[in-house]
């Protein structure tokens, strides 16, 4: 739990009281490698911070699974549009290795966001910070080359490759496997 | 063998089971993804593997028992089929607890191949069981011997009613002798992890 503190604390101050009320929320859950967190079609009903292990997201495509992203500890991982819209999500999520995420439920997020004034502050932070990210992701999809968005990844998140398979990788940087190792390989 | 009893020994030994099946949800997430080695399978993975195999019986019964099961009078006596026997006894481990024979997973039934495991997993398990033991209950009033029901060998190898019970049940007693080295083999690494480094032990 002390994780969840900090992790909201990275956004906002905490008092004594306003933790008494947000901590008996969240729960724990574990998942083995290759779990479904979040299935597509599904209304997602959890929110989670990522305590350990790697999880992948993506959506179905033409019968190709296609890689958005990855959370891995301390970060926030989950089906988010279906979580917001409690609409079927297009979103799945899977662990890649063993994990253990904490979840707050839909309601008990609404709740805190209507009594505890902090949370509904932290809400928009951590919305800014994800709607900051999908433009910065968006922009290196359509301007940067299977290279360069290479290159990129590998400077800000260069354990990657160590957590997750490659064909995964792949698809998150919109390259062929082939592409992908023919990189890997020269830039070894 | 008498059916009254083997309802009875069935029942206690699944009631047992979801007791157990409870008391390891409340465990921490750590001991239930313990791997004793890396290959090797964590309670959450083991307790899926029942629900993948047992839930082809539950859904066997459940169907065979609707069909027939009414129209059957009350047969006081169940004697196991050839099949349905041998694989039950090389599958319940022996009285001393012992086991017969390693046996080779089916990919289908591997969670980590398919589908992975979550506490989910033993909410399914615990659901299994109780509807187990509803089919247990209805068969005081019907013929377990007249009854068949494909097996999780493949739907070529059917078994009689009887033994899509017993096998299962005997198929789980195995399973728990693992779940229980594996989750001791959790306890130990973690009490070694608190007498050597106190400081990393974290209290949720």
């Amino acid at each position: 739990m002390d994780l969840v503190r900090r992790t909201i604390e990275r956004y906002v101050r905490l008092t004594e009281n306003d933790w008494a009320r947000i901590a008996p929320c969240w729960r724990e859950y574990a998942f083995t490698r290759g779990a479904h967190i979040v299935r597509a079609g599904g209304v997602e009903d959890r929110f989670y911070i990522v305590k350990s292990g790697v999880q992948r997201m993506s959506f179905p495509h033409d019968g190709e699974d296609i890689c958005v992203g990855f959370s891995y500890d301390g970060s926030w991982s989950g089906g988010y549009d279906s979580f917001v819209t409690r609409r079927p999500g297009r979103f799945d999520v899977r662990a890649v290795t063993d994990s253990v995420l904490l979840g707050i439920g839909h309601d008990d997020l609404q709740r805190l966001y209507a009594e505890v004034p902090v949370m509904e502050r932290f809400g928009r932070l951590i919305l800014e910070e994800l709607l900051v990210g999908r433009a910065a992701r968006e922009i290196e999809l359509l301007s940067l080359d299977a290279e360069e968005r290479y290159d990129r990844l590998f400077k800000r998140s260069p354990h990657l490759l160590q957590l997750v398979p490659q064909k995964d990788i792949a698809s998150y940087l919109r390259m062929k496997p082939e592409t992908f190792s023919r990189l890997r390989g020269r830039r070894s | 063998m008498r059916t009254v009893e083997l309802i009875d020994d069935l029942s206690a030994v699944l009631r047992e089971q979801m007791a157990r099946a409870r008391a390891v949800k409340a465990l921490p997430s750590e001991a239930l993804l313990h791997r004793p080695a890396p290959e090797q399978w964590n309670a959450l993975e083991i307790l899926e593997h029942l629900n993948l195999s047992s839930g082809i019986y539950v859904r066997g019964l459940e169907k065979v028992f609707a069909e027939r099961a009414a129209a059957l009078p009350f047969n006081p006596a169940f004697r196991p089929g050839v099949l349905g026997g041998l694989f039950t006894r090389s599958m319940a481990p022996r009285p001393d607890g012992s086991i017969p024979n390693r046996m080779r997973t089916f990919r289908r039934m591997d969670p980590p191949k398919v589908g992975g495991a979550s506490l989910e997993s033993i909410d399914r398990f615990i659901d299994h069981c109780t509807r187990m033991l509803a089919l247990l209950e209805r068969a005081r009033s019907t013929d377990l011997d007249r009854m068949k029901v494909a097996s999780s060998l493949g739907p070529v190898i059917r078994f009689k009613a009887g033994d899509a019970f017993r096998f299962p049940v005997g198929h789980q007693q195995r399973h728990f002798l693992q779940l229980e080295r594996v989750l001791a083999a959790a306890a130990d690494q973690r009490t070694t992890t608190s007498r050597w480094a106190p400081c990393a032990v974290r209290t949720v």
